[in-house]
C-alpha cells in the first residue's frame, strides 16, 4: 500500500473571478522508504501539492490518501490530529519554538501526542544525537546556526514517528556545507531507518540526492523519474 | 500542563520591556483603585465599628413596635428565661448586652440640655465594648448605685464635674413622671461624637426603677463570634423568637443611612476606577494584540505540526492570565504596604478643625477590608477575559496556510 496516493488532484484558486489552476489532475503514488523530490519552476504547483499531501490545504477536486486513509474532506480537528500522528514537517524557515531549547522543541511534538515524559526525553536526546546535535540540546534556536536549527527541525519531524516527512525547500536558507550536512543526515535516515522523505525544492544538491524526481509544470506532473542518486558519504555525516 | 505553563511564561518574557510596561500599568491601576477605596471606606468603617460596638450591636433584639416608636412604652420584659433562650438559640452568640434607653432633660442648677439616658450594666458593657476604657475622670458606678456617668461634651455644656449632682427630668414607662437627682461619679470621652455631647449612663437597675420599667429593656445588643456570622445568627434568633413580640435586626438594617452614605461616597472612586481600568484595559489589549499578531506564523506552524486549536488558545489564555495575575498580586501587595505606611493620615490645622466640627476625629483611617483587595483581582480577571477574546477568535479562525505565509 502506498504511503501517499493522490487521485485526479486539482486546485483552482479564485474559481469565480480569475481562475488560477495551481494543480491539474495530479496522480502520484509514493511508497514507503522513498526519497522523492518534487521539482519545478516557481508557480509550477509543487508547494501546493505538498500542502495537499500534508493536509494543510483542501483540493478543489480529487482526493489524497495517506497510508490508506482519505484525508480529503476530513474535519479540521481530526485533520490536526491525523497530521500529528502521521506526517512530519520540515519548513524552509525552520519554524522552531523560539523560547524552547532544542530538546524541548523535539519533545513538544511527543507531548502533544501524550507520550510519557521519560520516553519523550530519551527519544529527543536520541534524535538530537542522530542529527549531530548531542552537544546543543539545551541551546535555544537563537543560539544556533541555520543549519543546526534545520537539523533540530528534522529531529522534531521524526519525533512523532510519522509515516513520512514533508520538507518544503529545506535547504533554501542554508549555506552549502550546512545543506550537504542536512542532506547527508536525511539520506542516512532514509537508508538505515527507511524514513520516507518528500521534498519540494529548486536545489540541485537535493535533486541529485533524490532517487525519484517528480517534475511539475503548470500544475501538472510533467515527468516522474527514478534515478541513481548520489551516494551518502559516511565521512560527511 | 507544566510544559504549557512553561511555554506561556517564556512567551510573555519574549519582549520583556513590553510585558513590564503592561504589568506596571495593571499594578498602577490596582494600587490607585485600592487606595481610593481604602481612604473612602476607612472613616466609614470606624464609624460603623463604633456604632456596632456602642450603639447597635451586630444584632439587636427589640420589641416589634420599638423601631417605629422608640418609646419606653415599647420596651420588653427581660428575665433569665429570655436570656437563656437567646443564648441557646445559636452557639455562635458570644456576648449579649441589655440596655434601656430614653430621651430626657439633663439639668444643673442653672441650665437644661437634652440627653440620651442609657441604663447599662458596667461589667457587661466592659466585656462588650470596653466602655470603661473611655473614662476620662472619676470612677464607674456600682450596679445599684444612684449615680451617673456623664459624657464629656454634655458635662462641659452643663458645666458639671465629678462629684456634682445631675438632675434628670422626663417621662417613664406609660407616662409615669421620672425626675431624679444623681451623683456624677465619672466622666467619659465617648468615641461616638454625637453621644459624647448628650449621653448619660445610669446603672441598669437604677434606670429601670427610675423609669418605672422594672425588668424591662429597650434593646439587647448581641455580638456573634465573628462578624460574618451575623446573618446566620440572626436567622437562628428569628426562628427562636418567632411568635413572640420580639424582633431581630442586623446592624445594616439598623443604620441603613450610614451604609447608603458610604455607598454614595464610594460611587465617585468606583467611577474613577472604571475609567482607570478602561484605559489600562486598552493598554493590556494592545499588548495581547501585538503578541498575537506577531506570532500568527508561529501559530500556523504549531497547528500544522499537530497542536490542537483549543490547546493553542489555552496557552495564550495562560499568558493573558499570567500578566494579569502578576499585575494584581504585585499591585495588591504594593497597595497594602503603602496603606500600612500611611495609616492613619492625621489632619492638622483648619482641616482638622473642620472635621472636628462635623463631629469626627481629625484622622483619616485606612480600610484594610479584604474585599476591596480581591475585587480588583476580579476586575482585572474580567478585563483579561475580554482581552483574551481577540487571540481566541484569531486562533479558532486561523487559516494555517495564510498564517504560515504571514
Amino acid at each position: 500500500m502506498p504511503i501517499v496516493k493522490t487521485k485526479n488532484l486539482s486546485k483552482v484558486y479564485n474559481p469565480e473571478t480569475v481562475p488560477v489552476h495551481a494543480l491539474r489532475d495530479v496522480n502520484i503514488s509514493i511508497e514507503k522508504g522513498e526519497f522523492t523530490s518534487i521539482v519545478g519552476p516557481s508557480g509550477s504547483g509543487k508547494t501546493t501539492l505538498l500542502n495537499m499531501i500534508g493536509g494543510l490545504d483542501k483540493p478543489t477536486s480529487g482526493t489524497v490518501e495517506v497510508n490508506g486513509v482519505q484525508i480529503t474532506g476530513m474535519k479540521d480537528s481530526k485533520l490536526i490530529d491525523f497530521r500529528l500522528h502521521n506526517i512530519g514537517f520540515v519548513f524552509q524557515h525552520y519554524n522552531l519554538i523560539p523560547v524552547f531549547t532544542a530538546r524541548e522543541n523535539v519533545s513538544f511534538i511527543m507531548l502533544l501526542q501524550g507520550r510519557d515524559k521519560k520516553e519523550m526525553q530519551q527519544r529527543a536526546d536520541e534524535l538530537l544525537d542522530q542529527v549531530g546535535l548531542g552537544d546543543r540540546k539545551d541551546a535555544r534556536p537563537a543560539q544556533m546556526s541555520g543549519g543546526q536549527q534545520q537539523r533540530v527541525a528534522v529531529a522534531r519531524a521524526l519525533a512523532s514517528e510519522p509515516k513520512f516527512i514533508l520538507a518544503d525547500e529545506p535547504t533554501a536558507n542554508l549555506d552549502g556545507a550546512s545543506a550537504m550536512n542536512l542532506l547527508d543526515i536525511m539520506q542516512r535516515m532514509n537508508r538505515e531507518q527507511h524514513v520516507t522523505f518528500v521534498f519540494s525544492t529548486h536545489d540541485k544538491r537535493v535533486i541529485d540526492r533524490a532517487r525519484r524526481v517528480i517534475t511539475m509544470v503548470d500544475g501538472a506532473v510533467h515527468s516522474d523519474e527514478y534515478q541513481k542518486a548520489e551516494e551518502y558519504d559516511e565521512s560527511k555525516a | 500542563m507544566y510544559t504549557y505553563i512553561k511555554l506561556a511564561w517564556r512567551n510573555i518574557w519574549r519582549n520583556r520591556r513590553r510585558t513590564l510596561i503592561t504589568v506596571s500599568a495593571i499594578i498602577f491601576a490596582v494600587v490607585i483603585a485600592i487606595m481610593m477605596q481604602s481612604i473612602n471606606r476607612g472613616s466609614y468603617e470606624v464609624m460603623i465599628e463604633r456604632s456596632v460596638n456602642f450603639s447597635t450591636g451586630y444584632l439587636q433584639i427589640q420589641d416589634y413596635r420599638y423601631d417605629d416608636e422608640a418609646s419606653l412604652d415599647n420596651s420588653f420584659y427581660f428575665d433569665d428565661e429570655l436570656r437563656r433562650r437567646i443564648l441557646d438559640a445559636d452557639d455562635r452568640i458570644e456576648k449579649i448586652l441589655p440596655r434601656i434607653e430614653t430621651f430626657m432633660l439633663a439639668a444643673n442648677d442653672q441650665s437644661t440640655r437634652g440627653a440620651v439616658v442609657f441604663g447599662i450594666n458596667p461589667e457587661k458593657e466592659q466585656r462588650f465594648n470596653e466602655l470603661q476604657n473611655f473614662k476620662s475622670d472619676g470612677r464607674f458606678f456600682d450596679p445599684d448605685e444612684q449615680a451617673a456617668i456623664l459624657s464629656e461634651g454634655l458635662a462641659n455644656r452643663l458645666q458639671l464635674a465629678v462629684g456634682d449632682s445631675l438632675v434628670l427630668i422626663g417621662q417613664g414607662r406609660f407616662g409615669m413622671s421620672a425626675s431624679g437627682l444623681f451623683e456624677i461619679t465619672g466622666l467619659i470621652d465617648h468615641p461616638i461624637r454625637d453621644l459624647n455631647n448628650q449621653a448619660v449612663f445610669l446603672p441598669l437597675q437604677t434606670a429601670q426603677q427610675f423609669l418605672s420599667a422594672d425588668d424591662h429593656l429597650t434593646s439587647i445588643m448581641i455580638a456573634p463570634q465573628r462578624e460574618g456570622q451575623t446573618n446566620s445568627v440572626a436567622q437562628s434568633l428569628k426562628r427562636e423568637l418567632d411568635g413572640s413580640e420580639l424582633v431581630v435586626f442586623t446592624w445594616p438594617e439598623l443604620m441603613p443611612e450610614l451604609l447608603e452614605l458610604m455607598e454614595l461616597d464610594l460611587a465617585g472612586p468606583r467611577f474613577f476606577t472604571l475609567i482607570l481600568y478602561l484605559v489600562i484595559g486598552f493598554g493590556f489589549f494592545g499588548t495581547i494584540l501585538t503578541m498575537t499578531m506577531e506570532r500568527l506564523k508561529e501559530f500556523g506552524v504549531l497547528l500544522s505540526v499537530g497542536m490542537k486549536r483549543a490547546r493553542l488558545a489555552s496557552v495564550v489564555f495562560i499568558e493573558t492570565l499570567m500578566i494579569s495575575i502578576l499585575g494584581v498580586l504585585v499591585g495588591m501587595g504594593a497597595a497594602w504596604l503603602i496603606l500600612k505606611a500611611i495609616d492613619p493620615i492625621v489632619l492638622y490645622g483648619d482641616a482638622a478643625q473642620a472635621v472636628i466640627d462635623m463631629g469626627f476625629e481629625p484622622v483619616l483611617p485606612m480600610s484594610f477590608a479584604a474585599d476591596q483587595f480581591y475585587i480588583q483581582g476580579f476586575y482585572v480577571f474580567l478585563i483579561a477575559m475580554a482581552v483574551f477574546l481577540f487571540p481566541l477568535i484569531k486562533v479558532m479562525r486561523l487559516n494555517i496556510l495564510e498564517a504560515a505565509r504571514s
